[in-house]
């Protein structure tokens, strides 16, 4: 199929450039309420996708040479119309003036870790065991039931080739377990929800991560609405890292992206803090890493085919480098690195434990019910899904209220552990404390 | 495309559903098919850039098997009817088919195709015609202030096409889902600010446009942002905009009654099902069939005509949303509310248009009434929690409400969280205007399924931070 469509691409008027990724994939799905199943799923998937680009003059004004691109998918059963949608293609990318910009050109792809061969060899059995895991793993745990559980094991095939000679191939797995437990102490019922992305089955520990949720829900029984104030909070393990990416939609990535340096959406400037106020915390270094071992945004190469690196993007609380897919790095005058692989944010020098110390009544949150800071001035408000009050070394469960602050205001005081996690797009400090946040609670 | 008929993508497919449905009943007691198709157009122009493109296709077909006690699904994309037939015939056959196999009800005997009606259709007019439009915009958007640093104008042209078939019904639907959006992007100094403004639902071109006085009071919010000020914590006399409102329906009581949660035993309502949970002045619909709504269709992935539910009337918790599963398995009736993200993904029991219904009361009247407090406008997420009852939902900002007056102090961001049941009873008016707000809905944090939300202005008390 992908042959047919580059051989068509080559023949087709109007192409100046052209990217084409073949995408297969199959996923078999598990979904469990209570004790018995609800569904399970096999589902394979096919298809093309092309980018075309169309040089032409300028259609609003100058005679200049410009760039127009447009994307179009194409199915198994649409290769008797190829040249149809190629066409198509051309018109929309002719529509539009864009400066001029290139692909990728071929260079040495790395080996990155991206597929289990358990995944690979026996994926509905990898499913159906990690089920049978959590189920156990629950059934050891007083007054907890699961409510329920889905688990998707997934492999996916990529080729990609390009106009300018760009040629790879990358196997991927995926993994996804998200379960409910229910835990009751006879007149009051509470739930704790988490999902785990990964790639590689051995990376998920479902009986230690069923223990841990089995008590959270315990705990959110007797959890107490916080106090409202200014308080010391330590954010860890999942929820620091849905607090710094966000699923890749974090102002950290995105203030740091090329695309909206480019659009100007973006203040940063190379060399210079990324903090509004004087830093006073531990150094803060980001890395965007496409090369990690088995990390959920690894990659061999990018979606235009650039080879998959570690780029340190922010040094000691000061931008290093923007981060640039082919195009902006062309209009920024930048090194192209690709599009952004997983967080990697350096440990701080406190352990874990100790970051607790020397605030009063400090606030734990591990989880929230969402946190996605605005991506682009970096505000955060999240509600309080489930955390701890720690006051001389005594843990009282907290949920409800929120907190709420700037992240380039709260990161610049920051504290890190020296233990790291990795959370599958995510290698960092298990936790942070950041010294002032508002709560808002009772 | 002629919205009167299924794309010939799927039209031929479709053809074969009945025959496929009868081969997996020879060897279990229940067969579905569901075909779908999902295309469309994009178009961006923005200070740096244009684009006009397709948006990524998704095309596919889902067998669904049931064995007495669950299903078993095949889905692919490989449309060709010979394959279809034999890859359906194949998961039949596999299944186990229990022995005490219940029943599944196939509903009554219906063959219909379903469009959505357009005054002006999209689809007549050429991708170069919309480029224009959004150009126009672009620029009538980027005149209004110095201090705007981009304006990101998206008009988004969604084309869901679909074929169910079960024993009974045979059904198609073509329905046509339009966005247009405006971002305008504020700075002073390191201080970049935005603010956006959307028309969508389904239909046709007549549903989205601006007016130069709407696009000055975007402009306007954007620039009142740069000064904004943190609200400062606390419980508030608040007055939401159609848009929070909707988005406190949403989240408050709209996830916590989707029944497969009841199943899961994750709903507090459970207990509540015919009692008073909010204030008499509050009545809840989702309405999958409401003319115009993002979230509008004519059936669900499970064949289920749409009609509205009340969820909520007068402050009683009367029922809530259903998939074919959970509907099944609670006993209850149906509602047309089985909905998946794509073929790649199963059912589960979602919402569509979801919203507050009218009241009688002016706006003008709900803000004088309030002695302090915060005028709480466009939501920016929500997030629902249904066994704990808590609720979040993030208000992109707020104005100060002094003496029935609105004073220009602008807050931004505003968190508002509370216990769910405490927020809906402190309802103490609700607005005679209703509006609708498009926006794409997970459940837990997958499964997206554009919705819409809204309803009047309403009175209430919460917890701002």
């Amino acid at each position: 199929m992908l042959q047919q469509i580059v051989n068509a691409l080559r023949r087709q008027d109007g192409v100046s450039d052209w990217l084409v990724r073949h995408i297969r994939k199959l996923s078999q799905q598990h979904y469990v309420i209570g004790d018995g199943p609800e569904n399970t799923r096999a589902v394979t998937s096919e298809r093309v996708v092309v980018t075309v680009m169309n040089d032409h003059r300028a259609t609003q004004r100058g005679e200049e040479l410009v760039r127009g691109e447009a994307e179009v998918t194409l199915l198994p059963s649409d290769l008797a119309h190829v040249s149809r949608k190629l066409e198509e293609a051309v018109f929309m990318a002719g529509l539009t003036d864009n400066p001029p910009y290139g692909l990728p050109t071929p260079s040495e792809f790395p080996r990155v870790d991206l597929a289990d061969p358990e995944i690979r060899a026996q994926p509905q059995e990898v499913a159906k065991h990690m089920v049978q895991q959590l189920v156990d793993a629950v059934g050891a745990e007083k007054g907890v039931r699961l409510s329920s559980a889905e688990a998707f094991v997934d492999e996916v095939h990529t080729s990609i080739e390009n106009s300018r000679g760009t040629i790879g191939t990358q196997v991927e797995t995926k993994l996804l377990l998200d379960f409910v437990l229910l835990a009751s102490n006879g007149d009051e019922e509470m739930e704790s929800h988490i999902a785990f992305d990964r790639r590689r089955a051995s990376d998920l520990d479902v009986p230690l991560l069923a223990h841990r949720q089995a008590q959270y829900a315990r705990d959110a029984i007797v959890a107490q609405t916080p106090k409202t104030g200014t308080y010391a909070v330590v954010v860890s393990d999942e929820a620091l890292a849905e607090l710094l990416l966000s699923s890749g939609y974090s102002p950290l990535v995105l203030r740091s992206a090329g695309q909206l340096k480019y659009q100007r959406l973006s203040p940063w400037e190379v060399g210079k803090s990324i903090f509004s106020v004087e830093p006073r915390g531990d150094p803060f270094m980001m890395y965007s890493n496409s090369l990690l071992p088995f990390g959920t945004r690894s990659a061999i190469f990018d979606s235009d085919g650039l080879a998959g690196r570690r780029t340190l993007i922010i040094k000691n609380g000061v931008l290093s480098s923007f981060w640039a897919t082919q195009r902006y790095a062309e209009y920024l005058a930048i090194p192209a690195t690709g599009t952004f692989g997983n967080m990697e944010i350096a440990a701080g020098s406190s352990p874990f434990d100790q970051l607790f110390d020397g605030h009063g009544t400090v606030y734990h949150i591990v989880a929230f019910s969402a946190m996605s800071p605005d991506p682009i001035t970096g505000d955060f408000v999240g509600e309080i899904r489930l955390g701890y009050e720690v006051q001389r070394g005594q843990r009282r469960p907290i949920r409800g209220g929120s907190i709420s602050g700037n992240l380039f205001t709260v990161l610049a005081d920051a504290q890190f552990s020296e233990e790291t996690v990795f959370l599958g797009d995510y290698l960092g400090p298990r936790g942070m404390i950041f010294p002032q946040i508002t709560v808002a609670g009772e | 495309m002629d919205l009167q008929k299924l794309p010939p993508q799927l039209a031929v497919p479709a053809e074969v559903l009945p025959g496929l449905v009868a081969k997996m009943e020879r060897h279990v007691p229940y067969g579905a098919a569901l075909l779908g198709r999902t295309g469309g157009l994009e178009v961006v122009v923005n200070h740096r850039e244009q684009r006009v493109s397709e948006i990524p296709l998704r095309q596919g077909f889902v067998f669904t098997a049931w064995n007495g006690r669950w299903f078993e699904e095949v889905a692919g994309t490989d449309l060709a009817p010979r394959p279809m037939m034999a890859l359906a015939e194949q998961l039949a056959k596999a299944v186990e088919v229990l022995p005490s196999a219940e029943p599944i009800d196939p509903g009554p005997e219906t063959t219909a195709h379903f469009a959505t009606p357009c005054a002006k259709d999209p689809t007549a007019l050429s991708s170069k015609d919309k480029l224009e439009m959004c150009r126009d915009l672009h620029s009538r958007a980027s005149k209004l202030d110095p201090r705007i640093v981009n304006v990101h104008v998206r008009y988004l042209e969604t084309r869901d096409s679909k074929a169910f078939a079960n024993r009974a019904k045979r059904l198609s639907q073509n329905v046509m889902r339009l966005r247009l959006s405006v971002q305008v992007f504020v700075r002073d100094g390191q201080e970049v600010k935005y603010d956006w403004a959307t028309r969508d639902g389904v239909g046709g071109l007549e549903l989205i446009g601006f007016t130069d006085q709407e696009l000055r009071r975007l402009c306007d919010h954007a620039l009142a942002l740069l000064s904004a000020e943190k609200v400062p914590p606390g419980m508030y006399e608040v007055i939401c905009t159609p848009d929070v409102s909707g988005v406190i329906a949403h989240e408050a009581f709209g996830h916590g009654v989707e029944l497969d949660m009841f199943l899961k035993h994750r709903a507090r309502s459970e207990q509540y099902l015919g009692k008073k949970i909010a204030s008499p002045l509050v009545d809840i619909v989702d309405d999958p069939s409401y003319p115009g709504g993002l979230g509008s269709y004519f059936f669900d992935d499970e064949g289920q005509l749409a009609s509205p539910t009340y969820i909520i009337r007068q402050g009683i918790f009367e029922r809530g949303l259903s998939d074919l599963f959970s509907a099944h398995r609670l006993k209850v009736p149906r509602s047309a509310n089985g909905r998946r993200e794509s073929f790649e993904r199963k059912v589960y029991a979602r919402m569509s248009n979801t919203f507050f219904a009218r009241g009688d009361t002016p706006v003008q009247d709900m803000i004088a009434s309030v002695e302090q407090g915060v005028y709480l406008q466009h939501s920016s997420s929500g997030m629902e929690d249904p066994k704990g009852w808590g609720m979040q939902v993030t208000s992109h900002y707020g104005e100060e409400i002094r003496k029935g007056k609105l004073t220009g102090r602008v807050f931004a961001p505003v968190g508002i969280t509370g216990y769910v049941p405490d927020i809906l009873q402190s309802v103490s008016a609700v607005g005679n205007d209703f509006a609708l707000s498009g926006g794409t809905c997970g459940k837990g944090h997958k499964e997206w399924a554009p919705v819409s939300s809204g309803g009047p202005h309403l009175k209430l008390k919460a917890r701002l931070g």
